[in-house]
């Protein structure tokens, strides 16, 4: 297909040259605001008001780099996996049983002997399993 | 020290610099948007182009595993995730619902035919699942494509306009994406989804009665609720199919002779942010979803016949609806059984006849 052979410029390799840029512009960004330090210092307010503006936005810029979206290869790019599970019983003595699921598995299926009784196992439910909560 | 001071070297830069950078963003701020924007758009295409991939990978890889086909199925599957569909031409409206509906036959024909050739030792319901595993690929495929056309016509063009258009719309075709990757998984193995909660409903409510085929995909059977006859139709399970709904209402309502007290619908809907998944809604309509050819059929018949149609709907995110069916969706479709009862025993009286149509892909489950 031709979308496979289309390259997709940018993304991951740039991030060295925002890495060089954000360096320097924190190093100026340093610089400047000792200057405006320094200027406060010798009570020259209006230039040190301008070092500061100088240097405040060098460190917003570099905030902004930090959090903006980052570059694909760190985010996941395989399709999510799922735990399913299969929940069988048996009709005759209701003995429940709980199984990771397995494909040929559906709802009401009759499915393996029971392991107490002579009856069949259904499959009452297929689901995921439930999510632990993080703490 | 003073910045304003010619012999202040460091002062000099700094100002300079700082002017540079306000007269670079004076004109070129919209470029540098544009830029951003097409970065974020690039980051998205590379992550659907996995997904892309990986939907044709297991699509191929599932047809050789059931199917056992003599050939490589690999061109067969890249053709079939290029098919389109045209839709009928709506200027002059009489009749376009027909006309939809022919074009989705002839459009389900050529999938099963299609599907039959790359899979010719696969089970019928196998068959379904892979056909719908093809349609989640080819969906996924699409969308590939449409962001990728935005793309490069934004990075040609630099037009920030048309940048602006896929870029804002992003996040909310990313969630669709995901939920078509999901499917990947339900389809491959034949796991019931989110959307096949009616169809869970009405095999809960069957509950082991006898079933007959009623129209093309779809099984009707009859239980006796509290002195009343209720007549429960879904698609045939297990393999994945949502069946015609719309035929088998109309059949059964025909067969009927229109003594039907009500019509019950019960379809998964889409929540709204800040809605529990598995909420249960009780209103009034056809709760069905697709293109509309069978909820207008639905609607037609319960019209001719003049029968109430109720809905139950229960609710999920639409990272649900084709993914794995997670467990509060399940216990849901107890609340929903429970709330059609309950329906059945306000709006009709012993004796009575009621419809309960469980629409829904019944993939993984049966009847």
């Amino acid at each position: 297909m031709s979308g496979e052979t289309t390259p997709i410029v940018g993304g991951a390799t740039q991030s060295w040259i925002t890495l060089a840029a954000m360096i320097i512009v924190g190093a100026l960004a340093l610089v400047s605001l000792y200057m405006g330090f320094q200027a406060y210092g010798n009570e020259e307010i209006e230039i040190a008001f301008m070092y500061m503006i100088i240097g405040t936005s060098g460190f917003i810029a570099i905030g902004y780099a930090f959090f903006r979206p980052k570059p694909t290869s760190m985010d996941p790019l395989k399709p999510k996996k799922f735990d399913v599970i299969t929940t069988l019983e048996c009709p005759q003595c209701n003995l429940k049983r709980v199984r990771a699921f397995q494909r040929g598995d559906y709802i009401y299926k009759n499915d393996e002997p029971c392991t107490r009784c002579e009856g069949k196992m259904i499959i009452t439910s297929i689901h995921t399993r439930k999510e632990e909560k993080k703490k | 020290m003073s910045l304003l001071q010619p012999d202040n070297e460091i002062g000099m830069i700094l100002q300079t610099l700082f002017s540079f950078a306000f007269i670079v963003y004076l004109f070129y701020a919209q470029r540098i948007q544009a830029m951003t924007m097409l970065r974020q758009i690039e980051t998205t295409l590379r992550k659907i182009k996995v997904l892309r991939d990986e939907g044709k990978t297991t699509a191929i890889e599932t047809i050789n595993e059931i199917g056992k086909p003599e050939r490589d199925p690999t061109p067969m599957v890249e053709r079939f995730m290029e098919h389109f569909m045209i839709e009928p031409m709506s200027m002059d409206p009489a009749g376009v619902v027909g006309k939809l509906g022919s074009i989705l036959n002839v459009r389900e024909f050529t999938f099963e035919k299609e599907v039959e050739v790359m899979a010719p030792n696969a089970e019928p319901s196998e068959r379904n699942n892979i056909e719908n595993l093809l349609e989640a690929s080819l969906a996924l495929n699409i969308f590939y494509k449409v962001i990728r056309h935005y793309y490069l016509l934004g990075k040609k063009t630099m037009n920030i306009y048309i940048i602006m258009q896929i870029h804002m719309i992003l996040p909310l075709i990313l969630q669709q994406i995901e939920a078509y990757s999901s499917a990947l998984t339900a389809f491959k193995d034949g796991m019931p989804i989110g959307d096949g909660v009616g169809a869970i409903v009405a095999a809960k409510l069957l509950n082991g009665a006898e079933t007959r085929e009623v129209a093309k995909e779809m099984v009707a059977g009859e239980i006796e609720y509290e002195g009343r006859r209720v007549i429960i139709t879904k698609a045939r399970g297990p393999g994945g199919s949502v069946g015609k709904p719309g035929d088998a209402v109309t059949n059964l309502l025909n067969e009927n002779k229109g003594n039907v007290t009500m019509l019950i619908t019960v379809d998964a809907a889409g929540k709204l942010e800040g809605e529990q998944v598995g909420d249960i809604a009780e209103g009034v309509g056809a709760a069905i979803g697709g293109p509309g050819v069978e909820k207008y059929k639905i609607e037609q018949a319960a019209t001719e016949h003049n029968i109430p149609m109720y809905a139950v709907a229960i609710k999920q995110g639409i990272e649900h609806v084709v993914a794995p069916l997670v467990e509060p969706l399940f216990e849901a479709t107890d609340k929903a059984v429970s709330s059609v009862k309950g329906l059945i025993l306000d709006y009709s009286k012993e004796g009575d006849t009621v419809v309960v149509a469980g629409i829904g892909n019944t993939v993984g489950v049966a009847q």
